[in-house]
């Protein structure tokens, strides 16, 4: 469960990203995250992310208070987050295998675990034939496929991705939805942030539409809302 | 830290060392010459040092009595000494005595003092230790006024030479090693920035997936060690020839001089060597991984 209370975020350049955001989240949910551009939809990512931290109000995830949490929490925090961002950052140097693995080696599975999860994941993804290929060698659409299998390693509670399909080939965008969608029945909370009006009008999920900084909507089965 | 981690540490930091191998080499280069120096310095004062003890008696006052004094008149002298403050220790050392030392100092010539036995031209000395530095003219004066004391030597000056040369020597020396450990730490934490400004965006990547600072930091910490210590084992081998080498020139020219050999400062030195090189890698790299990673 994700709970907003009264959240605000103001940059130290005094710049308010967010103002007096109230927002419940269920585990399970499927959440898109639409706004203008300058809205405030990364800052809401980055106060999930705990990589900002929010300047007024309560930010509850789980069991954690995102507002007095220690930092030295952070990373067990965000090991039950997974994190797509629209320019994928996977480790270049490493192959597809190996950035899969790497996800898991950072929160120390031992290899014998790594060895037998990292194809189930791609399978899941579809890229099983691809292990041995590294990042630049493989379409937009495919490395973001390998960021989600990455993001799905550590097995999360909560997936959370920002444009995801921003720099994806538009023939390829749906993959990547429905790829998320298919994470979501699986039981995992699924947070997307989008522009795209398409996207959102087809899938008929709750749509959450932050306008300068306020929420200014939230409905479920909604629609792109137009007047942003 | 989990057991299985300790292999990719180990490979992360050859892999980094390698990515970066000039700036790795120039911090060896630079840690290595600044220990060799430092080595250098440690081992001369300490030789020096022992050469001045075995020298000379610093803390000595010579009592020269008159050579026309009378057994009675010696007596009354040792006597006159007695009754002084400041003194730790007298020694009487009779004309006969003296000459029998001389004798045995000068082995091979002996047959020269045979004739001097007939006709001694040594004093009677009274040798002095004393305990407070800072009373000495005061003591050297009260000598100097008791009948039948001819000649009063002290060494008080040379000891105070040697001791403002030594500590200039020091203060100077102190100076100079913390400049070149500075600046060791200096292209220490420059290598080290310049390998995460490599990896930054991986670094980032890393902190998403929820990598603690630990994970992320000790490949960084390892480098910073592993160049510590490659640079004091070179600087222990050359340190160790270079000092042989002058070892063995001082004593084939200036048998006088003593030299301590290797094998009895190598052990300390050795660890010396290592605590410095390590010390310098992993807090150059601590301070580097502080400025440049927010940790
Ligand atoms: N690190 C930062 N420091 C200061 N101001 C920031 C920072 N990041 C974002 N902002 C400002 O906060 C506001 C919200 O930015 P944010 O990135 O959350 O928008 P967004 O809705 O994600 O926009 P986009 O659709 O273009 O990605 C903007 O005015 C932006 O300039
Ligand atoms: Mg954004």
């Amino acid at each position: 469960m994700i709970e907003f209370n009264d959240v605000s975020k103001i940059y130290p350049n005094g710049v308010i990203a967010l103002e007096h955001i109230n927002l419940k989240i269920d585990d399970g949910e499927f959440v898109f995250v639409v706004g203008a551009s300058g809205a405030g939809k990364s800052t809401l990512m980055r106060l999930l992310l705990r990589e900002e931290k929010v300047t007024g109000g309560t930010l509850r995830v789980g069991d954690y208070d995102l507002g007095t949490m220690p930092n030295y929490k952070i990373p067990y925090y965000r090991r039950q987050l997974g994190m797509v961002f629209q320019d994928f950052r996977l480790f270049e140097k490493k192959t597809i295998y190996e950035n899969v693995a790497f996800a898991m080696r950072v929160i120390g599975e031992p290899s014998s675990v790594i060895k037998r999860r990292v194809p189930t994941i791609l399978s899941i993804v579809g890229l099983v034939d691809k292990y041995k290929s590294f990042p630049t060698e493989l379409s937009g659409g495919e490395q973001q496929r390998v960021a989600l299998a990455r993001a799905l390693a550590n097995n999360p509670r909560i997936i959370i991705a920002d444009e995801p399909t921003a720099n994806i080939d538009p023939k390829l965008k749906m993959e990547i939805m429905n790829l998320l969608v298919k994470i979501n029945t699986k039981g995992k909370t699924v947070i997307v942030v989008t522009h795209e009006k398409n996207i959102v009008d087809q899938f008929q999920k709750r749509v959450v539409t932050i306008q300068e900084g306020h929420l200014v909507d939230d409905r479920v089965g909604g629609m792109f809302h137009e007047d942003v | 830290m989990k057991m299985y981690s300790i292999p990719y540490f180990f490979g992360q930091t050859f892999k980094g060392l390698w990515r970066n191998k000039l700036m790795a080499l120039a911090s060896v280069i630079v840690l290595f010459s600044c220990l060799v120096l430092m080595g250098s310095f440690v081992l001369l004062l300490y030789n020096v040092n022992v050469n001045i003890d075995s020298v000379v008696q610093l803390n000595e006052i010579v009592v020269i009595v008159d050579y026309k004094a009378t057994d009675e008149e010696v007596q009354e002298i040792s006597d006159s000494i007695s009754k002084l403050g400041n003194i730790a220790e007298v020694t009487f050392i009779s004309k006969e005595e003296g000459l029998e030392s001389e004798r045995s100092r000068y082995e091979e010539y002996s047959y020269l003092f045979n004739e001097l036995t007939e006709d001694n031209p040594l004093p009677d000395v009274f040798t002095i230790r004393y305990k407070d530095n800072s009373e000495v003219p005061n003591l050297i004066y009260q000598l100097k006024q008791i009948p039948g004391v001819s000649k009063v030597n002290n060494r008080i000056d040379i000891a105070n030479d040697i001791e403002n040369i030594k500590n200039g020597i020091s203060f100077v020396f102190i100076w100079f090693l913390a400049i070149l450990f500075v600046v060791s730490i200096f292209v220490i934490i420059n290598t080290i920035k310049l390998g995460v400004e490599m990896r930054n965006k991986e670094i980032s990547a890393m902190r998403y997936i929820g990598a603690t600072n630990f994970f992320i930091t000790t490949p960084f910490v390892i480098e910073g060690a592993v160049i510590g210590l490659i640079a004091s084992i070179l600087a222990f081998i050359a340190e160790r020839y270079l000092y042989e080498f002058v070892y063995s020139a001082i004593h084939e020219n200036y048998s006088i001089i003593t030299v301590i050999p290797f094998s009895q400062v190598s052990l300390v030195l050795g660890i010396a060597f290592l605590c410095v090189g390590v010390l310098a890698g992993v807090v150059g790299c601590r301070i580097s991984l502080r400025r440049y990673m927010k940790i």
